[in-house]
């Protein structure tokens, strides 16, 4: 097992320098640094100007060096600009040049500096990650038992009228993207068009004080969209188990139904909705992006938007890192819950 | 107000007669004796009319008020490209002079200022008692300084140097030696080598603001020295910022009656998407929409919320850029496909579709009824036959047009109208759309784009930021040498009627040439919550923080 | 000309009836999920004298009355269908004319169907889809949008207006709203009424289904061949290549979606030509798919493989290359009469193919791994048969029925996707009817006009979700064989 997860987290940074690798060759090419220098220098500013704006900040420099710096491994520059002031990538404002550490780089720990927020990588992005936590919690709060049980419900008797109905909700459920449900949820339940003005149609209030009130449209509009997968992966699991031999026997015995489909049924249907809703945390990040984008919820999905659009480097760079974590790890979880739950690959 | 009657500019009396001859509007009048150094109340004095009363009597003192605004970075005011940046720096950081939506400057860290009679030489004089919120007291030095600032063009992005070009010496690309003089700790005199009547608009533009001698744009948040009654408190890019009272710094504001009632300001980001402000206003997050735009004035008016309005000069231009080569030609340097061009359009129609009727139709001049020098040029025929005919005599009927736009609302809508309008006149057309973050890359190169400009004080202003020969922001690729010299012969007038006759050939230029399509002029809005006061949309985003208020 | 009502003279009968059996059937459906949690399991007992015993009771009754009350809003929901066809123009308020628009559609769909359910028997698993009621509406909904799109796209049929072309005095205007006189149209009427360019919504939606339906199904196909090209030999060969393989393919799906659009659809990055490069790399895997699959079973045969080969890949060939050659990208080397396709949004299009690759990719792996231990591979092996031929024409036929309605799904994914594309301004034109983008667009007046923003919605909606429906009776009747 050990050696299982360290194989694991060699392939997880293996995979995060590749990652990296491409997001930093994306995000420094020649007219994205234009687009970088106009949005930080002077959205008007001239072609001279964004050249020299770029080389007094390091950005000139051959791109496996400027890698090497982010990544801690080459000194980090230090560049006298034509307009004679110097600057360093290690130096921190307000200080002398002079304290500065050679290195600064992710083995320093230094994740940078992003250049929308005026601020260190390292004390926005886990503001933010805390945010989508909240967000996400209670999207699984609500997202998996609602879920299991419409699955279950669906399930345990296939083919009938329940099954249907709650399939067909599930179907549609999952064939209504973010974008379409959020417009939706916001028109009826934020305005006072149909006189349901019962929730905010903007979230950046929750940040600080999540409130139902606040929180409840951008949790519910997630959780439809992941709710219809996750149960209908569970319905498919509940109805095999109960054609499975060992329900058979006991029915035939004569158990209640109810007690065979909470004593027996219920622990082997739910093994492979695990390992579905294990993978479906990092799908569920492109949902989170276009509801926080929705909805205005300072989190993860809000800041990449934000650091994608503004070819924000070194945010980008610390985003990729973390959703390939994300979702290394939730695979990880998903094998060795797999393992555990599942008794015949626990024995031997 | 320490006017001293005397000493009025010869012009602004002029002025005065014509006003009252009717020759002038008010607001022009207003604008060109104010830009002299007459103070308001003379000026409307000069009139025989009372200046607007201050309604500040029933202002609350204190209270919180949240303003929805994107927060941006804070960066070397010079290099501010967004009046959002500037409320937030307005709190602490001021200017010399404010410019008032009815068209006058009002001095603020200035007491007051005059020109000469040729409007090369300007006495501004400092105000007195005024203190940085160190306690150092504020003086002529620091003017001198902030403007010498203004007039280095060698910092990236410094947007004020085009304001002070004409202090500028071009061998160097910094201020001419003995343009700024410091006469005494309160007087400073401006000395332009070409008459410029534009330096005092130029002051009174959003990145104008004033830092100290000692100024850090890489730390300036956390020295926040300025002259200010505010200081931040938390400034997070895209989320939030907060200005809170400086308690112990005496404002001199305090005692010239000036405001500032509210205690703290806080500024949310709801993003750039409108409806995202809307459902905040609707949530109750917010007292204040920086600014309203289309069909959102009417959500929020009904909703009940109080609109302020005032016409600008404000305006989006859809331009041909002459000097662009599209398969290996230039498209429009033919002054027919631009004429065609402008022929095929109705300006009313794309002010209804484009800015749902916000605003009044403009006739591709660039200049209008609210610059003091505009001249009334009437605007080419509407004639979609007659623009297809004209194009096709310039063998380009086949020639597909692609027409780039920024990705928003009223600027994209308005080159959507432009390219069906064309598109019903028989012109082959494309439309292409490029997010806000990567549509300033080229801005000034597009072929065939549209572009918002921001209201000027002046009419010679905008023409010469835009369409003079090789000028950097100059987007139509315009390059007309009659068209330079009448512009810098407009720039050496301060006669009125002189100066419109100038203007009216300028206009003409621009209106045969086709150098443009200027479809319209905006109104800009902003709503308060019920029960805010001072909050008033002004026509050239100037920060004013200390005219907000609670209704008491 | 008066604005049109929803439903004309038509309404005054069929509306209340329609209200009426609605509201029963809503009624009888919930009471009789809420019985069936307390009633005993379905037993149907058949009698000595062979006739089965139904339940009864309380449910029993429900159910049929679910069954007769369904019919009856079935009859009357076609009624609205079929009764406008022969009435004047208007008289049917805007249903009658919506219907009457789509009648090629209705009738294409009408021969579709009957043909299909004679023949059922004869066309595989395509004629057991119409067993199950599921796949039957899910491939009515599917293939009503494809219909839409072909008339729309082909015939220049159903649209009422140009869809770009903005009529002064439009703008937001209510459904059915009259048209000022002299407008171009085919028409007096906005059906669906204005959106906030003045434009009519009914003909932006019907032009959008072309967008949508030829585009996610072809990106769709496109990356199927290059997740089978490259899925089957790792599956099959393991080892070294399947490790660097699921690598890459992992790698490309721990991106988050939406960064990887924001990184590749910008118009910073097509100006570098990666898209274009991107579009020729990935475009090349059905050329060698198909180039595999006739060599490896007629290598044989030369010359009966060259007969065939040679022009099928002479066609791929010239398709793939008008498909990479753009104009105004760096692969621009066509002279323009041999360029077939000016794909304007090549770079949506290619993104969308990079994302769903890699899963497919996964499956078919993941399909090959269990489908090579079976005995019809040991046989064709030890037939001596080639690598290639084994993997295409003994594993691949073997894995349809999970490909087939992976297929489906991804189809709608795709389409979603390409909305999420719209949502996000990203990469399309901002007068492109897409559904996604309209959507967008209507969002941000939602607020006081909810009408530009639905249509789009509910378009999307049923098309992803004939789509699923469609992809669950596939999978049904795939597990019957």
């Amino acid at each position: 097992m050990g050696l299982f997860i360290l194989r694991r987290l060699g392939i997880m940074v293996l995979t995060a320098l590749c990652l990296t690798f491409i997001v930093f060759w994306l995000t420094n090419l020649a007219p994205n640094l234009e687009k970088l220098a106009k949005t930080q220098g002077n959205a008007r500013m001239s072609d001279e100007a964004v050249v020299t704006w770029l080389a007094n900040r390091g950005y000139s420099q051959p791109l496996p060096i400027k890698y090497g710096q982010w990544l801690g491994v080459l000194p980090g520059y230090v560049i006298e600009g034509t307009d004679g002031d110097v600057r360093a990538r290690c130096s921190t404002p307000g200080e002398p040049l002079e304290t500065a550490p050679t290195f600064c780089g992710i083995l320093q720990g230094d994740w940078g500096y992003s250049t929308v927020a005026k601020d260190e990588v390292t004390s926005v992005l886990p503001v933010r990650l805390a945010n989508t936590g909240k967000l996400m919690f209670w999207v699984l709060i609500i997202m998996i038992p609602s879920a299991l049980i419409i699955g279950i419900l669906a399930g345990m008797r296939e083919g009938s009228r329940t099954d249907r109905a709650l399939s067909t909700t599930a179907i549609v459920s999952t064939a209504t993207p973010e974008y379409v449900s959020g417009v939706i949820l916001i028109s009826f339940f934020a305005t006072g068009t149909f006189g349901m003005q019962w929730f905010k149609g903007v979230a950046s209030g929750a940040v600080s004080d999540a409130n139902f009130e606040n929180f409840f449209l951008p949790v519910i509009t997630i959780s439809l969209y992941a709710i219809g997968y996750i149960a209908r992966m569970t319905r498919a699991s509940m109805a095999e188990v109960m054609t499975a031999q060992y329900i058979r026997t006991a029915r035939l015995k004569g158990v209640s139904f109810p007690k065979i489909v909470l004593k027996h049924a219920l622990r082997n249907a739910l093994i492979a909705p695990f390992t579905v809703i294990m993978l479906q945390i990092p799908w569920l990040l492109t949902g989170v992006v276009i509801v926080e984008s929705l909805f205005v919820y300072q989190g993860f999905g809000w800041e990449l938007v934000r650091a994608a659009s503004n070819n924000d480097i070194e945010m980008l760079l610390a985003i990729s890192v973390v959703s390939v974590f994300v979702v290394l790890v939730t695979q990880l979880i998903s094998d060795i819950g797999y393992v555990f739950l599942n008794p015949r690959i626990r024995i031997s | 107000m320490t006017h001293d009657n005397k000493s009025i500019h010869p012009a602004a009396l002029m002025y005065a007669q014509e006003e009252k001859a009717g020759k002038l509007s008010r607001r022009e009048f207003l604008t060109r004796t104010t830009a002299l150094g007459l103070t308001a109340t003379a000026a409307y004095g000069l009139i025989g009319a009372a200046a607007p009363a201050q309604a500040a009597g029933h202002v609350q003192q204190g209270g919180t008020m949240r303003i929805q605004m994107e927060v941006r970075g804070l960066k070397d005011p010079r290099t501010f490209d967004w009046p959002q940046i500037s409320y937030y720096a307005a709190g602490w950081l001021e200017y010399l002079v404010e410019y008032n939506n009815d068209g006058s400057f009002t001095p603020a860290l200035l007491e007051s200022w005059s020109a000469s009679d040729d409007a090369t030489e300007y006495t501004l004089n400092v105000r007195q008692g005024v203190t940085w919120n160190d306690g150092t007291p504020f003086t002529a030095a620091d003017v001198a300084f902030n403007i010498t600032g203004w007039c280095d063009r060698t910092v990236e992005g410094n947007s004020m140097a085009g304001r002070f070009a004409a202090l500028i010496d071009p061998a160097t690309d910094k201020a001419l030696e003995g343009a700024i003089t410091v006469v005494d700790d309160y007087t400073v005199v401006l000395k332009s080598p070409v008459p410029d009547i534009s330096l005092i608009a130029g002051m009174a533009d959003y990145p104008a603001h004033i830092v100290p001698q000692d100024f850090d744009a890489e730390n300036m948040l956390a020295n926040p020295k300025g002259t200010g009654a505010y200081l931040p408190e938390s400034l997070e890019v895209g989320v939030g910022g907060t200005l809170v009272r400086n308690e112990g710094h005496d404002w001199w504001g305090y005692a010239a009656g000036k405001g500032a009632f509210i205690d703290r300001f806080e500024f949310i980001d709801y993003g750039t998407d409108p409806s995202a402000w809307v459902a905040a206003a609707a949530a109750e997050e917010v007292d204040v929409i920086y600014e309203t735009v289309g069909d959102f004035v009417d959500i929020l008016d009904g909703m009940g919320w109080e609109k302020s309005e005032v016409a600008s000069g404000s305006t989006v231009v859809i331009r041909p850029n002459q000097l662009a080569e599209v398969d290996g030609m230039q498209p429009y340097a033919d002054v027919r496909v631009r004429r065609a061009i402008a022929m095929a359009v109705d300006p009313a129609v794309v002010l209804e579709l484009g800015n749902a009727n916000r605003g009044v139709p403009a006739r591709n001049q660039h200049v209008g009824p609210m610059h003091p020098e505009w001249a009334d040029v009437p605007a080419m025929e509407f004639d979609p036959a007659g623009a297809l005919a004209l194009l096709t005599e310039a063998g380009m009927a086949d020639f597909e047009m692609d027409i780039i736009s920024i990705d928003d609302d009223w600027r994209k809508n308005s080159t959507d109208a432009v390219a069906a309008q064309l598109r019903d006149a028989g012109f082959n057309v494309k439309r292409t759309i490029i997010p806000g973050s990567t549509f300033w890359n080229d801005w000034t190169k597009y072929p065939f784009s549209s572009t918002d400009w921001n209201h000027r004080p002046l009419g010679t202003q905008i023409l010469a930021l835009a369409y003079r020969t090789g000028e950097a922001w100059n987007e139509s690729g315009f390059a007309n040498a009659e068209f330079d010299a009448l512009l810098a012969e407009a720039n050496s007038l301060a006669d009125a009627d002189a100066r419109r006759e100038v203007m009216a050939k300028l206009q003409t230029i621009m209106r045969d040439e086709g150098v443009t399509l200027q479809p319209y002029w905006r109104s800009l809005y902003r709503h308060v919550r019920p029960g805010v006061v001072g909050g008033q949309m002004n026509i050239a985003y100037l920060p004013r923080l200390h005219e907000f208020g609670f209704a008491a | 000309m008066d604005a049109l009502t929803w439903t004309g003279s038509l309404g005054t009968f069929l509306n209340p009836a329609f209200m009426l059996l609605a509201g029963l059937l809503a009624v009888a459906i919930v009471a009789q999920i809420v019985l069936s949690f307390f009633a005993a399991p379905v037993t149907l007992q058949s009698n000595p004298d062979g006739t089965l015993e139904a339940r009864g009771g309380m449910l029993g009754l429900t159910e049929t009355a679910v069954h007769y009350l369904f019919l009856g809003t079935l009859v009357v929901v076609v009624a609205y269908i079929v009764v406008p066809q022969v009435m004047p123009y208007g008289a049917a308020g805007i249903i009658g004319e919506l219907s009457k628009r789509f009648l090629p559609v209705w009738i294409a769909l009408i021969s579709l169907y009957t043909v299909s359910i004679i023949y059922k028997r004869k066309l595989g698993l395509y004629g057991k889809l119409f067993d199950s009621t599921v796949g039957m509406i899910g491939f009515g909904l599917v293939m009503f949008w494809v219909f839409t799109a072909i008339f729309v796209g082909m015939f220049d049929m159903i649209a009422t207006h140009d869809y770009l072309s903005q009529v002064s005095g439009l703008k937001n205007k209510l459904p059915g709203v009259a048209v000022p006189e002299g407008t171009e149209g085919v028409i007096p009427h906005y059906l669906l009424g204005g959106d906030n360019l003045a434009r009519d919504i009914f003909s932006r939606m019907v032009a959008g289904s072309v967008f949508v339906i030829s585009i996610a199904p072809l990106a769709t196909i496109f990356a199927f061949m290059v997740g089978i090209t490259l899925g089957l030999p790792a599956g099959y060969y393991g080892g070294k290549l399947d490790t660097i393989l699921s690598f890459l393919a992992n790698l490309i799906l721990a991106f988050p979606v939406i960064l990887l659009f924001y990184l590749l659809v910008t118009p910073e990055i097509v100006l570098t030509g990666i898209p274009s490069y991107m579009a020729a790399f990935l475009f090349v895997f059905p050329l060698i798919f198909f180039g595999v699959l006739l060599n490896s079973r007629y290598y044989t045969q030369p010359s009966k493989r060259n007969a065939i080969m040679i022009p099928v890949l002479g066609v791929l060939l010239w398709l793939y290359l008008s498909i990479i050659n753009q104009p105004g990208t760096v692969i621009n080397f066509l002279p323009a009469w041999m360029d077939l396709f000016d794909i304007s949004i090549l770079v949506v299009f290619v993104s969308v193919v990079f994302v769903n690759a890699p899963t497919v990719f996964r499956i078919v792996r993941g399909l090959t791994l269990d489908l090579r231990t079976r005995d019809y591979v040991a046989a064709a092996q030890t037939r001596g048969e080639g690598a290639w031929y084994i993997m295409l024409w003994e594993i691949l036929p073997n894995a349809r029925g999970p490909l087939i309605v992976d297929f489906c799904l991804r189809i709608g994914y795709t389409t979603i996707l390409l909305g999420t594309l719209g949502f996000f301004g990203l990469g399309l034109s901002s007068e492109s009817p897409d559904w996604g983008s309209t959507i967008n667009e209507g969002r941000k007046l939602l607020l006081i006009f909810a009408h530009p923003a639905l249509p789009p919605a509910v378009a999307l909606l049923s098309l992803v979700l004939g789509l699923n429906l469609l992809a669950d009776g596939l999978r049904e009747e795939s597990l019957k064989d």
